[in-house]
């Protein structure tokens, strides 16, 4: 490259700083929300590889839903013959109670769900468990005085089961038949899977005391996990292997520590994907501020170029100069957002754990610290993103420079843009009209559309994803584009107003060389973006809570064996009033086979992100179905092909019905044969029909319903649902914890509150970074006046001198801002409506709404937005004296 | 040797097409010192602009040292005026972002000159602003700003230099200098010197005052023989 533009570029960008802030500033701002994010993303995916062996808590696991057979035993002490340590570890929900006389307990307050966790000695296998004080965790578990009189075995608790239930260390709890001491607050658990989704505290026993406790029953929702640990580091896939082959009979599945967070880390790869794609708009948006800073930088220096011309500059010697200019500025922009992103970093963990109180950050051992190339890799492509961006959105209005005549210093020209209209008027035009199909313009659009996604799809790690992604906000830059285009249209049709202010706002709108469509673009994008996340939310929110129907089930209650189901409703009768209640019986099983053909349990794990068909199916194969035997077809399910079963007809085969999506993934039809491995029974059932399900309809919903009959002998457990009174509820759980100790109760308003906190941490995440749009929006705003700037001043002055005051200027300005955002607001607004209408529509498959006050706050507050930057970039104007700017013309 | 054959100028505009110039052919020998004067509107810049390719005229030729200028692309057009014209402007066009130094060394890092910087101090030394090169073209006053246009007109020293009303913004004390400056520059370079002007006076310090008259040539007079440039009066 010439060094001439090299020193021209440097002599153009030291004169023009001030203009080149705006640029600068744009490009950091979308690189810095793109760099926070992927930092981010990459310093939480290395902690859970580092950490991949405690997470799981072993080099391999094998997990089943029941207690592993004899057999099954006698595999796992061979093994362990072999050299491996082992341990034991299950995990149930169960309710925990404040025993009858304990004292300190706040009325009202005596039981609570926990999930429940028991250990053996060898755990943990890899990591430590944090406890205060700080004993052994054996110790603190075993049995010794400590219940009054009598030994006990201990509990450690996570703090907020203390605080919920008014306990202090030292207290008993109840669990089960057993009753427990509390020894110890849990602060740290290297293996409790990170889980933003809890149903309650965190309640660590020993085996021992779990077996006292009663609590697992033949069908008991228990997940049992036996952890193995290798000395040294030997290859595990052949024991694994082997492990799979031996425990077949045992429903088991068996993964090693590399396969066994892909769900986390499919999570996190996925939401930081999202968050990715937000700030990709933001630097986008803020690309309509490099465009428009650029545009109005070679609009500024129109005679400098054609003197350059005359000079003996050639044409491409002069873009070169400000490509160059552009380039080293993107360069500067880019890491001045890059920097912000890492410094942002180290304070990120503490931000994130106090904002949205995620467990995942408390169960790692997060640091904002880089040790290797990742923190390099991720500034590189936040550099990269910026200048390529800044690059693309120069490219445009620097390919106008070629247009310009030298021969435009001849005369005193009235300054005409190729695009501010009524060239046939101009007698010397300062631009040349090209035709509008003009080759370079055009290869350069294409340039631009490649580069565009090529970007999108970097940043969204698929292309599906990625030309989703720019498919829909191209769409939205057209359709923001021409409605602003419109509007202004209109605007200029309306019948002359007659108040000066509104005459003189309304003109410096539609006036040519206006950038009031860029504006609009911008800020209208950047609304968009935010006010989309916040209706999806409303309408997620929204569907758990409020559309609730007032007599829908409270409380569900779990894990009722056979021999308590007549005990259980008759105490849910006694305390509810309510008569025909019933138990619905409950079967954990998997799926074995489906017509005949063998399923193979790993399947998922190792499949590849890019084919989401698979995935599913993969997910409908392995996953645990909780299976019901019913004679009629539950209210809001419709059967969409098959028949349902008559009542009391017989049947010498067992029947199954299916629910529509997962006969479609599975690939079953009506008189397929599926079979599934009930607590180690295989049995087999044909299809009899397909069902489409109302998930959201409150009810307890089933992926297959058997038919009557057909699971005679089975273990089944029952769930119960009852509709509870405010003030009915505590005593109803205090009798079921006394009398039924085993019996689970739990709050559906609980489980939704937590569904309902965790959308809310999830768009908190995304608001954040959509902010970050807000933010190069208002910049393009601010950069369009400081690129009117001079104009305005001059207008304002003779305004002036003709005998305007400042307030009437003041009150011109401030209609032209308050209308611009107005514009911007509705546009932005409208396709937000659409945008998430289509999301709902098609992807949640719930209804949209309308959201009056949602958007009308939206709108006011964008006007207040557009009306103080206006404010803050005009306000300078309005004291200049007339005299001593005019002097200068 | 400045060959215009048969030169039409028309712009279109407003509806209707205006023609600038009409039929214009004349020629310049080297190192003569001509004045192109006239009424406003008679197509005195069009011409002197044309002359240094700075844009197309609508018929004719204009052919410099024997290359034809229509005939050349834009970039070559740009490289030949680096190389042969140095023009000067009645409104200086400075450019406002570089300093007096900056603007005269461009013609000569265009040129690739690697003594860009310390030929244009002498330049401006030259002109007698050896104490302004820092300077901003703002913080210089008109007469300056012209010396300084005129030190980087002749930069490169070319063959022919073309100057557009090159007094006509300034007071009379000041254009007289400037006037005196560009002979002096002609006769130590010894390039074809144009210039355009609407003051009779500057005009009679030339060899030849053409004048031209809504688009046409009136008359082509020799004041005084070839080489024989007169000084300021």
């Amino acid at each position: 490259m010439n060094l001439f533009a090299w020193t021209m570029a440097w002599r153009e960008t030291r004169a023009g700083w001030r203009h080149f802030v705006y640029f600068v500033v744009s490009v950091a701002v979308g690189v810095g929300a793109l760099v926070t994010v992927s930092a981010f993303a990459t310093s939480v995916e290395r902690t859970v590889t580092r950490e991949a062996r405690s997470l799981l808590g072993g080099d391999i696991e094998i997990r089943t839903s029941r207690p592993l057979s004899a057999e099954g035993q006698a595999v796992l002490s061979e093994v362990q013959s072999r050299g491996y340590r082992m341990t034991h570890v299950s995990e149930l929900i169960a309710m925990a109670a404040v025993p009858g006389d304990a004292q300190g307990a706040p009325a009202g307050h005596t039981t609570q769900v926990v999930e429940l966790k028991a250990v053996d000695p060898a755990y943990p296998l890899y990591g430590a468990v944090g406890v205060e004080p700080a004993q052994s965790l054996a110790a603190l578990l075993g049995v010794r005085d400590g219940c009054r009189s009598q030994p006990c075995p201990g509990a450690v608790v996570q703090e907020s089961l203390l605080i919920r239930l008014g306990l202090r260390p030292g207290d008993e709890i109840k669990i089960g038949q057993a009753t427990f001491s509390i020894r110890g607050v849990i602060t740290k658990e290297p293996d409790r899977m990170a889980n933003a989704f809890s149903l309650g505290p965190r309640v660590v026993i020993s085996q021992a005391g779990l077996q006292a406790a009663e609590l697992v029953k033949p069908g008991s929702r228990v997940r049992e996990r036996y952890l193995l640990r290798a000395g040294g580091d030997p290859v595990l896939l052949p024991l694994v292997h082997e492990l799979r082959g031996r425990l077949a009979a045992e429903s088991a599945r068996v993964s090693t520590y590399r396969e066994a967070q892909p769900q986390l880390k499919r999570f996190l790869e996925q939401l930081t994907r999202y968050l990715g794609l937000v700030g990709l708009t933001a630097l986008f948006v803020g690309g309509i501020g490099v465009a428009t800073t650029v545009h109005a930088f070679v609009r500024e220096k129109l005679q400098s170029i054609a003197v350059l011309k005359t000079l003996g500059a050639t044409t491409p010697l002069v873009v070169q100069i400000y490509v160059v200019q552009a380039l080293v500025l993107a360069l500067v922009g880019s890491a001045a957002g890059a920097l912000f992103g890492l410094s942002v970093q180290g304070a990120l963990p503490s931000l994130l754990r106090t904002t949205f109180g995620m467990d995942l950050l408390d169960q790692l051992e997060f640091s904002g610290r880089w040790g290797d190339w990742s923190g390099f890799l991720v500034v590189a492509k936040g550099l990269a993103l910026g200048v390529l961006t800044a690059l693309l959105f120069t490219l445009w209005p620097v390919l106008a420079i070629r247009d310009i005549r030298p021969s435009v210093i001849l005369r005193r020209l009235t300054v005409q843009t190729p695009d501010s209209g009524s060239p046939g008027k101009t007698r010397f035009p300062a631009w040349r009209r090209r035709p509008t199909l003009d080759p370079l313009r055009v290869s350069a659009s294409a340039v631009i559309l490649v580069g565009l996604t090529g970007l999108a799809m970097w940043q969204a790690g698929s292309w599906r994803v990625g030309s989703l992604y720019l498919g829909g906000l191209l769409g939205a830059v057209l359709v923001l584009h021409q409605a602003a285009r419109w509007l202004i249209r209109g605007l200029r049709a309306l019948p002359p107003v007659r108040s000066l202010v509104l005459r003189y706002a309304l003109g410096n709108i539609h006036r040519p060389g206006s950038q009031a469509v860029g504006v609009m673009m911008a800020i209208g994008l950047a609304l968009m973006v935010i006010v989309s996340v916040s209706l999806l939310e409303r309408a997620l929110v929204e569907q758990v809570t409020t559309t609730r129907p007032t007599d829908a089930p409270t409380y569900f209650f779990i894990d009722i064996q056979p021999d308590q189901r007549e005990g259980v409703l008759e105490l849910l009768h006694r305390h509810t009033g309510t008569s025909g209640l019933e138990a619905l019986p409950l079967l954990r099983s998997r799926l074995a086979a489906v017509d005949g053909e063998a399923i193979k349990l790993e399947a998922e794990q190792e499949l590849p992100n890019d084919r989401p068909d698979e995935r599913r199916r993969a997910w409908y194969q392995t996953r645990e179905y909780v299976v019901t035997v019913l004679e009629n077809l539950p209210k809001d399910n419709v059967v969409v092909s098959g028949t349902w079963w008559t009542p009391g007809e017989p049947s010498e085969t067992p029947w199954v019905s299916i629910e529509e999506e997962a006969a479609r993934s599975l690939g079953v039809e009506v008189g397929s044969t599926l079979s599934l491995d009930v607590q180690g029974t295989v049995v087999s059932a044909k299809v009899r029909s397909i069902r489409k399900v109302e998930w959201s309809n409150f009810s307890t919903n089933f992926y297959m319903i058997f038919s009557p009959g057909s699971l005679e002998g089975a273990p089944f457990t029952y769930v119960a649902t009852v509709h509870t009174e405010p003030g009915q509820d505590l005593p109803l759980l205090q009798d079921m914890v006394v009398q039924f100790p085993n019996v689970t109760g739990i709050h559906i308003g609980d489980v939704l509150d937590g569904f309902a906190r965790m959308l809310d941490r999830l768009s908190m995440a995304i608001h954040a970074v959509a902010f970050f749009s807000l933010i190069s929006g208002v910049l393009v705003m601010a950069t369009a006046l400081s690129a009117t700037r001079y104009r305005r001043l001059y207008e304002s002055v003779i305004l002036k001198a003709l005998g305007a005051t400042r307030s009437t200027i003041a009150r011109s300005y401030a209609s032209e801002y308050a209308l611009l955002g107005l514009i911007a607001g509705v546009i932005g607004i409208g396709l937000a409506n659409v945008l998430s209408w289509g999301l709902l529509e098609y992807l949640f498959d719930l209804s949209w709404s309308f959201q009056p006050s949602l958007l009308v706050a939206s709108l006011l507050l964008t006007i207040l937005l557009t009306v103080v930057v206006g404010f803050f970039g005009t306000y300078g104007i309005l004291g200049r004296r007339p005299l001593a700017v005019l002097r200068y013309e | 040797m400045i060959r215009v054959r048969d030169v039409v100028m028309q712009l279109a505009g407003g509806g209707h097409t205006l023609t600038v110039l009409d039929h214009v052919s004349l020629e310049i020998p080297d190192k003569q010192t001509v004045a192109i004067v006239g009424p406003s509107g008679s197509g005195k810049s069009t011409l002197l602009g044309l002359m240094a390719g700075l844009d197309r005229p609508t018929s004719g030729t204009i052919e410099i040292n024997g290359v034809e200028l229509s005939s050349m692309s834009e970039s070559a057009l740009a490289e030949f005026r680096r190389d042969t014209i140095g023009y000067v402007f009645q409104a200086f066009h400075l450019i406002p972002t570089l300093t007096a130094l900056e603007n005269v060394a461009v013609p000569l890092e265009l040129q690739a000159d690697p003594r860009a910087h310390s030929r244009a101090a002498e330049l401006l030394m030259a002109v007698g602003l050896g104490d302004r090169r820092q300077h901003y073209p703002v913080q210089l006053s008109g007469g300056e700003q012209q010396r300084v246009a005129i030190a980087r007109a002749f930069a490169c020293r070319p063959p022919i230099l073309l100057a557009d009303e090159p007094t006509g913004n300034l007071d009379s004390a000041a254009g007289r200098q400037v006037l005196a400056l560009l002979l002096d520059l002609h006769r130590d370079v010894g390039a074809t010197l144009v210039l355009v002007t609407h003051e009779l006076e500057i005009a009679h310090t030339m060899e030849r005052v053409i004048t031209l008259k809504d688009g046409r040539i009136e008359s082509d007079r020799f004041l005084r023989p070839e080489g024989a440039a007169g000084g300021p009066p």
